[in-house]
């Protein structure tokens, strides 16, 4: 990814705030940029901006930037930079946090594709079988075709079954999958 | 002892070997399993939205029926216990109780199964069903999630209890630095190239402590352990040849267990040489 120069410009404070108010967001302004996140990242050196840089560009309200980055969706959600913040800012939360906010800005990568395709699943069925979960996927990334010797594998051994494991009784699952609105409409 | 248990998705797909092995293990200890019926996922990893997750983990929670939830897996575990821990806050389990049809009262807590055996049963107990102690040297890899973000049985950075139990089945567990460092489980399907890359890390560092398996506490972790070895070995051009087994498999071959009983046949990574060593049949 291109690094442009931060500009006044940049700066969304309506981003900021959004973030800010998230219970994740309280000590967000506390970050003294001390890196034991990023020291302690396991991928923080694929990622566009550390987690280090993020929690900042947060706190400038960067939301450009923030949301078209890979950072969030390459976070593993180890939580090891989480336990390890001085400031208990929990940037495992953060990037949890940003990725509805990012979706709903019609953001879209293979991450977003995925967990799209794995909600859909839980939604129908209420359970997640790995092959309707891998079909579904690949139907949106070819690439996936590859990964047929490695699925036959798994067959062999009988750790693939082809059948879809089903709830009894779904009708919860709508109204849980609405709660994500309902709560941000109640702040 | 009564637990309500949760057994998770992975338990019916991509872990029946553990799922074989908690069975056994737990039948002969006499610790009752009782899975909710009607359960649904947790939302793993993958369900982006924290508040639908914690719906999802409250629903199963409010299902327990007044006992303790157990679950085998380190993804569940993480959720449960997070949900848990949210659900405290009484503005939010109003929202979340309003689109469950059983109510989530938080008297129902989450505890991995590890937890049940060496908290709740103890070691002690644990080494009086031991027939057999294993004159091996195990890796204890916890991973992320059992003791991240959220747990009350061990340290969350340089968790002892995995090394505990290996040791009390008369193995010895192996000095690792990498205990709870990500396998990569979570990224596999979108970005496996850097996944495999923290795979490989790992099982180098396992390797070159000259044990005769890694111990896993997750399916996700076995996953990419166990499932994805080979994928590692081809892409860095490397041998490590190293068998990953759940927890349970390894007290059930302490226990006197025929591999058979504990599902060691479906790993992809043989488990033959492991179990030639401990002495018993492959």
């Amino acid at each position: 990814m291109k690094k442009e120069p931060i500009i006044p410009e940049s700066k969304d404070s309506a981003f900021r705030e959004q973030v800010l108010k998230t219970p994740v967001g309280e000590k967000i302004l506390t970050c003294m940029q001390c890196g034991i996140c990023s020291g302690s990242c396991p991928v923080s050196q694929e990622m566009d901006y550390s987690p280090r840089q993020l929690v900042r560009m947060v706190q400038l309200g960067l939301k450009k930037e923030v949301l078209s980055s890979n950072t969030i969706w390459i976070c593993t959600t180890c939580f090891s930079c989480s336990v390890r913040c001085p400031r208990g800012i929990h940037p495992t939360e953060l990037m949890e946090t940003l990725k509805p906010i990012a979706i709903a800005e019609g953001i879209t990568n293979r991450n977003v594709k995925f967990d799209t395709v794995f909600s859909d699943v839980i939604k129908t069925n209420g359970r997640a079988s790995e092959f309707l979960l891998i079909s579904k996927y690949s139907m949106t990334e070819p690439g996936m075709i590859k990964q047929l010797p490695f699925g036959l594998s798994m067959m062999a051994k009988r750790k693939l079954p082809l059948s879809v494991d089903r709830m009894e009784n779904t009708k919860e699952l709508g109204t849980i999958f609405k709660l994500g609105e309902k709560s941000r409409e109640k702040k | 002892m009564k637990y309500s248990y949760y057994p998770g998705c992975a338990q019916h797909g991509t872990a029946v070997d553990y799922r074989i092995s908690v069975e056994a293990v737990f039948g002969r200890l006499g610790i009752d399993l009782e899975e909710v019926k009607n359960w649904n996922c947790c939302g793993a990893l993958h369900v982006p939205d924290r508040t639908v997750k914690t719906g999802l983990s409250a629903r199963t929670l409010a299902s327990a029926k007044g006992l303790d939830m157990a679950t085998p897996c380190n993804l569940c575990y993480s959720n449960l216990m997070r949900a848990h821990a949210a659900l405290e806050d009484s503005a939010l389990r109003t929202i979340v109780n309003e689109a469950l049809t059983e109510k989530y009262d938080g008297n129902a807590k989450p505890k991995h199964l590890l937890e049940v055996i060496v908290k709740d049963l103890g070691l002690p107990k644990l080494t009086e069903h031991v027939k057999k102690p294993l004159k091996i040297k195990a890796v204890p890899y916890y991973g992320c999630l059992l003791t991240r973000p959220e747990n009350d049985f061990d340290s969350p950075q340089n968790p002892k209890s995995l090394d505990e139990l290996i040791l009390s089945l008369g193995a010895e567990p192996a000095k690792y630095y990498y205990k709870t460092k990500c396998c990569g489980g979570p990224i596999l399907i979108t970005d496996e190239e850097l996944a495999l890359g923290l795979a490989k890390e790992l099982l180098v560092m396992a390797k070159e402590t000259g044990a005769d398996c890694v111990v896993v506490t997750c399916p996700m972790c076995h996953l990419q352990l166990d499932a994805k070895q080979k994928a590692v070995e081809s892409k860095f051009n490397i041998k490590i040849d190293l068998p990953v087994i759940y927890f349970t498999q390894l007290m059930g071959l302490a226990m006197g267990f025929d591999p058979k009983e504990l599902g060691l046949s479906q790993h992809l990574v043989p488990t033959d040489k492991l179990i030639a060593k401990i002495g018993g049949r492959p």
